[in-house]
């Protein structure tokens, strides 16, 4: 069509169950129903973006009108858009061990109330646990012909205790979240752990804020990736000039041992099988040996900023694509969790996250652990509640002492410009020199 | 007014179960979106949603779906959904209740087009050239939205709402700025002085320096109290999280829980209120609900479900995020109020926004947060910029220690809050 450079349709239809048990009680549980799609189409000003729900797949007359409208809304727009070449293709999506779907909704309500029930305990006054099952049908064209289908399943379940006692009110909470099928079979153990941390945070002291060396847990360690190196590696945000790193490609802004990666190939969590733009997937290694070595892109970002490969975009259902991450690591060192606790000495050893956000132009990253334990001549002793990091993007990677030689991946989800898509964070356990902690405790 | 369909769709549903309620959301929207100083991205959306509950023998589903030509099959998996539900005591969905037409929340001098929202945007970018901050990315957008409730005691309720919405983020250096604004009403946004705050404070924060750590007076802005308040003060009013164990305040009633010049209330009815409405979620009328009166706990917040269930009363206050689900307990217009004061004649550090309140926890209200924007301030005069530093304390015995309100609010998404000042907080300096 005239004026008309790209166009791509993202449809998603699909639906939506959930469990909700709070103390024992089945809240609400059911099934609800999706159809959403976005259509964009670049003109030789920008871009023009319908939304649309409940779409209908049309062709000839019918879809030019769409097209045309997108192209006619474009005409407000002001930049000249070049799309960088980029590598078309998808992966398989991994075969689930069980299918949610073969399983009736009365069984999965069975099986999260024993989670539900299994952290009950006598100082517990609330236990809530909720079950999520989301299947994605996505079908993308673009006017180049690519053209890509895919199913999506991802499911898991969240389990929360609260203790109370003499008005301290703590909580423990633990989430398995999978794009392996069902996992809801024998996890009782993660409604008794979710007990036993909000029980024992009753007698868990204020941690005592200031500078200190400090072990991070792998999913704190993977969150601090997330924070501190992946929001500010995004190619909107460097293009935008939002990002401390931006012009800092080939600078050493870490220790030798540090690498970190974003690859949306990997069977985690934020598995993809395609990016948004039906750009091949690939991995990403941001940091490379404490070195700046790449920035994770869309096609418009790669051609604007360079450096990197696009296949990061990515997009909620009937949303236009943002460049996200997706499974988002530090590389597994060599060193043993023995020789980072001794090597920390004094400290303070944190573990899970509450979560973090990062004001990646300023560098600025703050994040909160679950809980953490004080460090004493190399050994974990006493368990403190409330404790928060917050640091300097250029600063705090060059204080990355130790990696540890095992990683793990935790899932989650990760906001941005009021989407929310799945992703995973990990790391090995890593010690960290003069972090700054916060928490309300004094001497 | 309500679509023929709704109408059959409640008879279908009231041979199968005892009670129905149709929440049907119809909207339109369009935006731009800023690449430094150009529009990037222009968007439009139609959006459509209708979500069903069901109640039978106490026993309460709910389904939704984008296709409301779908009804039949959102009812069955709505009633399917209840049978799963554990039965709860239930005394009915409210009756019909005489309201005006007129709705609250509507500006009928907003039209959802292109050249209005390049228009906001040009004069953001004006505001923004006030300072040497560059921009960095921003947007605008208008949004008109038709709201139907209709149940099965005989309601049939439309609302009709507007939005517009603002933002802009700059750079200086390696100093950022941010501000936004959002109403109902087109002419209670103000677009030049949204691009003139996020580069004044992108600017005048470049060159901060560091702070000690020690005890400080502070004056938290709307939006840095917003982000703690919300977080984590005004969850633990709903009555579910009350009667759940998850609330802080749950054994505080007629306790002092805030500084005794402190009020806080839901106002509804509010003249422009960005949530102003006459009925709530469920169709029960809303009235203005006084949660903390000079620093005394009243009530907490409840919906028809947490109501019925622990044998209190709706205080109107039910919520939904969009169509789906089920309605939970929010807040309208979510006033903070009490005695004003000159809260910056003596010297304090002004901290504007807040990274990371969202972390903080929402049971003991223990929170740390990175400062954004934060300065020396004196006689009201924004001084020295403060680099970094992290505000560490609890949510809930902060507010015994507020000695002063602003004389100004400022509307934060559906609060309405004054900037306040706090003696004595623990700042943990770089």
């Amino acid at each position: 069509m005239p004026g008309i450079q790209y166009y791509d349709l993202r449809h998603v239809t699909g639906q939506v169950t959930h469990i909700d048990i709070d103390n024992g009680i089945v809240e609400s549980a059911g099934t609800s129903f999706f159809n959403k799609a976005v259509i964009r189409v670049l003109s030789k000003t920008g871009w023009g973006v319908l939304q649309i729900d409940n779409y209908s797949p049309c062709t000839g007359k019918k879809f030019e009108a769409i097209l045309d409208e997108a192209c006619r809304l474009s005409r407000i727009t002001q930049e000249k858009v070049i799309l960088g070449d980029a590598p078309h293709g998808i992966l398989p999506v991994p075969s689930m061990k069980e299918d949610p779907r073969d399983v009736c909704i009365e069984e999965k309500s069975s099986l999260l109330l024993g989670i539900e029930q299994a952290a009950r305990h006598p100082l517990v006054v609330n236990t809530r646990a909720n079950f999520i099952e989301k299947i994605e049908n996505v079908q993308f064209v673009d006017s180049s012909e690519n053209k890509y289908s895919y199913e999506m399943c991802r499911s898991g379940f969240n389990v929360m205790a609260v203790a109370s006692r003499n008005g301290n009110v703590q909580m423990g909470y633990e989430r398995e979240h999978s794009i392996h099928g069902f996992n809801l079979r024998h996890q009782q153990s993660q409604g008794k752990k979710a007990a036993d941390i909000a029980v024992a945070l009753l007698d868990a002291g204020a941690a005592k804020s200031g500078k200190m060396r400090a072990v991070l847990d792998p999913e704190l360690a993977g969150v601090f990736a997330h924070e501190a190196v992946g929001h500010a590696s995004e190619g909107d945000l460097v293009n935008e000039g939002n990002s401390v790193l931006k012009g800092k490609t080939g600078q050493k802004i870490g220790n030798e041992n540090l690498t970190i990666i974003d690859d949306p190939g990997i069977h985690e969590f934020g598995f993809d099988p395609v990016d948004a733009e039906g750009v091949a997937v690939c991995r990403t290694e941001i940091i490379k040996k404490g070195t700046i070595n790449a920035f994770l892109h869309n096609r418009e970002t790669l051609s604007s900023v360079g450096n990197g490969v696009a296949g990061h975009a990515r997009a909620m259902p009937g949303e236009p694509p943002l460049v996200r991450m997706s499974n988002t690591f530090i590389e597994a060192g060599d060193s043993t969790e023995h020789e980072i606790f001794e090597e920390c000495r004094n400290g303070i050893f944190l573990k899970g996250s509450r979560g973090g956000q990062v004001d990646p132009g300023r560098g600025i990253f703050q994040f909160n652990a679950e809980y953490g334990y004080l460090i004493e001549n190399g050994e974990c002793t006493t368990m403190v509640r409330d404790v928060s990091l917050s640091g300097e993007i250029l600063m705090t990677l060059h204080k990355i002492l130790l990696c540890g030689n095992q990683r793990t991946m935790s899932p989650g989800y990760c906001g941005k410009g009021g989407q929310s898509v799945p992703v995973s964070d990990g790391a090995p356990h890593i010690l960290l020199n003069d972090a700054v902690v916060g928490g309300s405790g004094v001497d | 007014m309500a679509v023929a369909w709704i109408d059959q769709l409640i008879h279908e549903a009231e041979k199968k179960v005892d009670e129905v309620e149709v929440f049907l959301v119809k909207g339109t929207s369009v935006s731009a979106e800023l690449k430094q100083k150009k529009v990037n991205l222009a968007i439009t959306s139609e959006d459509c949603g209708l979500g069903v509950r069901t109640i039978h023998k106490g026993r309460i589903g709910s389904s939704s779906t984008n296709n409301p030509d779908q009804w039949q099959e959102c009812l069955n998996a709505a009633i399917a959904s209840g049978k799963l539900a554990t039965p709860q005591d239930w005394n009915g969905l409210p009756d019909p209740a005489p309201f005006s037409q007129t709705p609250l929340s509507f500006d009928t001098s907003i039209t959802i087009e292109p050249p209005v929202v390049i228009e906001l945007i040009e004069k953001m970018l004006k505001g923004a050239d006030e300072h040497p901050a560059e921009v960095a990315a921003g947007s605008a957008s208008l949004s008109s939205v038709t709201v139907t409730l209709a149940n099965s005691k005989g309601i049939r309720y439309t609302d009709k709402n507007t939005g517009v919405s603002l933002s802009l983020e700059a750079i200086h250096e390696q100093s950022t700025g941010y501000e936004f604004d959002h109403s109902c009403f087109l002419d209670k946004v103000d677009p030049v002085a949204v691009g003139e705050r996020a580069t004044f404070f992108a600017t005048e924060s470049d060159n901060g320096k560091d702070i000690a750590s020690g005890d400080y007076d502070i004056l938290l802005s709307p939006l840095a109290y917003g982000e703690l308040l919300g977080n984590v003060f005004i969850p633990a009013l709903s009555g579910r999280n009350v009667h759940a164990g998850r609330s802080r305040l749950a054994q505080s009633l007629g306790k002092i829980v805030a500084d005794t010049q402190i009020s806080m209330y839901d106002d509804p009815h509010r003249e422009k209120g960005n949530g102003s409405v006459r009925w709530d979620a469920e169709g029960t009328p809303t009235r203005r609900i006084d949660f903390i009166r000079d620093g005394i706990l009243e009530t907490f917040a409840y919906d028809l479900k947490t109501a019925y269930r622990f044998g209190k009363t709706s205080t109107g206050s039910a919520i939904r995020g969009g169509f789906g689900g089920l309605p939970s307990i929010g807040h309208h217009n979510f006033v903070v109020d009490g005695k004003r004061c000159g809260v910056a004649d003596d010297p304090v550090i002004y901290i504007h926004n807040v990274v990371g309140a969202h972390t903080a926890n929402p049971m003991s209200g223990e929170f740390s947060v990175e400062f954004s924007n934060a300065f020396w301030m004196e006689g009201s005069q924004y001084d020295t910029p403060i680099r970094s530093a992290m505000l560490s304390g609890n949510i809930f015995d902060m507010h015994h220690n507020i000695s002063g309100l602003s004389k100004e609010s400022r509307a934060v998404g559906s609060m309405i809050l004054p900037s306040i000042k706090i003696n004595n907080q623990h700042i943990i300096g770089k």
